[in-house]
């Protein structure tokens, strides 16, 4: 029951926050020089045409009015048109997220595949190889740009040893996409049975999956070996050495608490990956709401830049919503608070 | 609780077993740097990159921007070290040029951030709970930091070049607006931890006001963890940099930028050709390597245990010493 009260006070406080970013980001939007008027309309366009198209899209009255009636509409659940799609913005990024929300977990699920394990054994003896090891790995895969990382892994394995497919998007030109059901091409191609696809959905994903999952192990693999180094000191493991259990069985209770900070860690993360892999998208052309974003932006496009803006908060919010209660039902102490 | 005198960092026993002098805090400093070779390579790379931006323009090098058309993306040579990308342009020359460029808007950036974020993190803090304008306009601020911080920082930053128009100048002001939320909120945490310190509220009943506490107390026990940050997000603020530049939406085209260069080897790459994104990534990475170990060194000296661990080759020749000396 708590758990619930929790949960309602989490979505009462979100309102005001999306409020609130929404107000930043359309103020900040406006802001930009360019009217997209005379872009959408070609530069053959009359004056009275312009403004004809002004009225209509309700340009002509004052930004604070702008934002109401682009509220009105939020509430309704119209993110009003792009421009340079002349999609619904909601249509638009229904298409485009899948590809998003499906390079992102995977690329997490291979982060916290490299960082837990890495971390945990660095954390049992910080003087270790394991620890100076895993020095060097954060403190030199943390350096490294994404988008360069993405360019070297390009030249090696597609260029030079030709073991991967090149970098054109989600899917070879050639292969079918599978009926789409979760939006994932690789889980699609699963559920249909198509090898076929999947193959070539799982060849293109290799690259990227591999770029971000290196990169972003570090957070993940920092934060373990500081929680387990931190435990080491604690009673419990004291207390678990000194009646004799195995190294590993203490690892294990160590795992048990460790947790839930890194389960933490992994939530932020997704939030910041959702709205950051903007330019893995553009190396390996992707086709995800970041490329959708920077060309918004850079196009003066505002319903869609808005539309990227949110969606990334909403995202983020509930990631931290889920993590809070992941987090509650790993630690018992959390509970009875 | 005056008893309680927090040691100063030159009253204790130096580092590495007792055969240096104690000096001073700098003598002290590099007795410890010398004793950990990765953060000694962390300050000479940093300061290695800067001294090559500076002195580039002086070098006997290619021009950074007059292209040579006849020398297309030719690969490393004696006369191209680095070869020449598909403008014709020498990236040998080009990546010593980028440092004025890349670690000027890092430092500029990180450093306005973390000015106005110090002061508004400050005043959060010791405003926090308290009545009237004051406690409202904290917790005013903090929201403002959440909204602020809600926003996916690299579309954040690209809205505000796109606001402002494309240049450095830009840039900057971006990177260091996107940045301080986290200034602001390490300030007011230390802050909110060192205003319950006894110390602080024998002051305050000494009669002592916000100003007084903010600088005798606040700063210098929250100087470390600050700095710390700052090396870290200058390293940030490089790959931020070069991220804007990489889509176009940063340091404009001729410019020796190494976000930009990568961007412009990036065609070239999938056909094999390699040189004109590969060594400035390569120096990029160096050089966020580099502020990523300062930033480390930092935060391992302000932790007592961390500074006087000995490292390992300082151990050995300690524990050496000892047997030594137990021996005759």
């Amino acid at each position: 029951m708590t758990v619930l009260r929790y949960l309602a006070m989490r979505l009462l406080f979100a309102v005001p926050q999306l409020f609130g970013i929404a107000l930043l980001a359309f103020f900040l939007l406006k802001l930009i020089p360019g009217d997209p008027v005379p872009m959408m309309l070609g530069p053959l366009a009359t004056q009275e045409a312009v403004d004809k198209m002004r009225a209509e899209m309700g340009l002509d009255r004052p930004v604070p009015a702008q934002f109401l009636a682009y509220l009105d509409r939020l509430l309704h659940g119209d993110l009003g048109r792009s421009w340079q799609t002349t999609n619904p913005v909601l249509v638009d990024l229904a298409e485009r997220l899948p590809a998003t929300l499906e390079l992102v977990t995977l690329s997490l699920i291979l982060a916290v595949a490299i960082g837990l394990p890495f971390g945990l054994f660095a954390g049992r003896k910080p003087d270790g190889m394991t620890a100076r090891l895993a020095d060097l790995f954060s403190t030199g895969a943390g350096a490294l740009p994404d988008f360069w990382l993405a360019l070297v892994l390009i030249f090696v394995f597609y260029s030079v040893l030709n073991v991967v497919p090149p970098p054109i998007g989600r899917l070879d030109f050639a292969v079918l996409p599978p009926p789409g059901i979760t939006g994932s091409y690789v889980v699609d191609a699963l559920l249909a049975g198509d090898w076929e696809a999947f193959r070539a959905a799982a060849g293109q994903l290799v690259l990227p999956v591999a770029t971000l999952g290196l990169i972003y192990s570090v957070p993940i693999l920092t934060m373990t070996r500081a929680t387990v180094q931190r435990l080491n000191d604690s009673d419990f493991v004291r207390f678990a050495n000194a009646k004799g259990l195995r190294p590993l069985r203490v690892t294990r209770h160590a795992l048990r608490n460790a947790l839930p900070s890194v389960v933490t860690v992994i939530g932020v993360l997704y939030g910041t990956l959702v709205g950051s892999v903007v330019l893995v998208e553009v190396v390996f052309a992707w086709g995800g709401v970041g490329q959708y974003a920077v060309s918004a932006v850079l196009n003066a496009d505002i319903n869609a830049s808005l539309g990227f803006i949110l969606a990334a908060a909403v995202i983020s919010l509930g990631v931290h919503i889920v993590v809070d209660l992941v987090t509650l039902l790993l630690d018992p102490r959390l509970r009875t608070e | 609780m005056s008893d309680h005198v927090p040691a100063r960092a030159t009253d204790r026993e130096p580092v590495g077993g007792g055969a240096l002098p104690a000096v001073g805090l700098a003598a002290e400093f590099l007795a410890f740097l010398k004793n950990r070779p990765s953060f000694l390579a962390g300050y000479m790379i940093v300061i290695g990159m800067a001294i090559l931006g500076l002195l580039a323009p002086f070098l006997p090098l290619h021009s950074p921007v007059d292209a040579d058309a006849s020398a297309y993306l030719l690969p490393p040579n004696l006369s191209h070290p680095m070869g020449t990308d598909s403008a014709g342009l020498d990236i040998f020359s080009r990546v010593l040029h980028a440092p004025r460029v890349d670690l000027a808007i890092a430092l500029i950036s990180t450093g306005w951030a973390a000015l106005v974020g110090m002061a508004l993190g400050s005043a959060t803090g010791l405003w926090q709970g308290r009545r009237g304008l004051k406690g409202a306009g904290a917790v005013l601020m903090l929201r403002i930091a959440d909204i602020v911080q809600a926003f996916p920082v690299f579309a954040l930053a690209l809205v505000l070049v796109a606001v402002l128009g494309q240049g450095v100048a830009s840039i900057v002001i971006a990177i260091g607006l996107v940045n301080i939320p986290i200034y602001l909120r390490l300030m007011r945490s230390e802050t909110l931890a060192i205003r319950q310190h006894g110390y602080v509220e024998a002051a305050r009943i000494a009669g002592a006001g916000d100003t007084y506490v903010l600088v005798r107390h606040v700063l210098p026990n929250a100087t470390a963890p600050l700095l710390a940050q700052m090396t870290i997000n200058t390293g940030v603020a490089v790959l931020l940099a070069a991220g804007l530049s990489f889509l176009g939406a940063g340091v404009r085209a001729p410019t020796p930028e190494w976000g930009s260069m990568i961007a412009m080897g990036f065609q070239s790459i999938v056909t094999g050709q390699w040189w004109p994104s590969i060594f400035p990534g390569l120096a990029l990475a160096l050089t966020v390597f580099g502020l990523g170990r300062i930033g480390a060194s930092i935060q391992a000296w302000s932790d007592p245990r961390e500074r006087l661990r000995p490292a390992r080759r300082a151990w050995k020749a300690f524990l050496a010493a000892e047997q030594g000396e137990a021996l005759p």
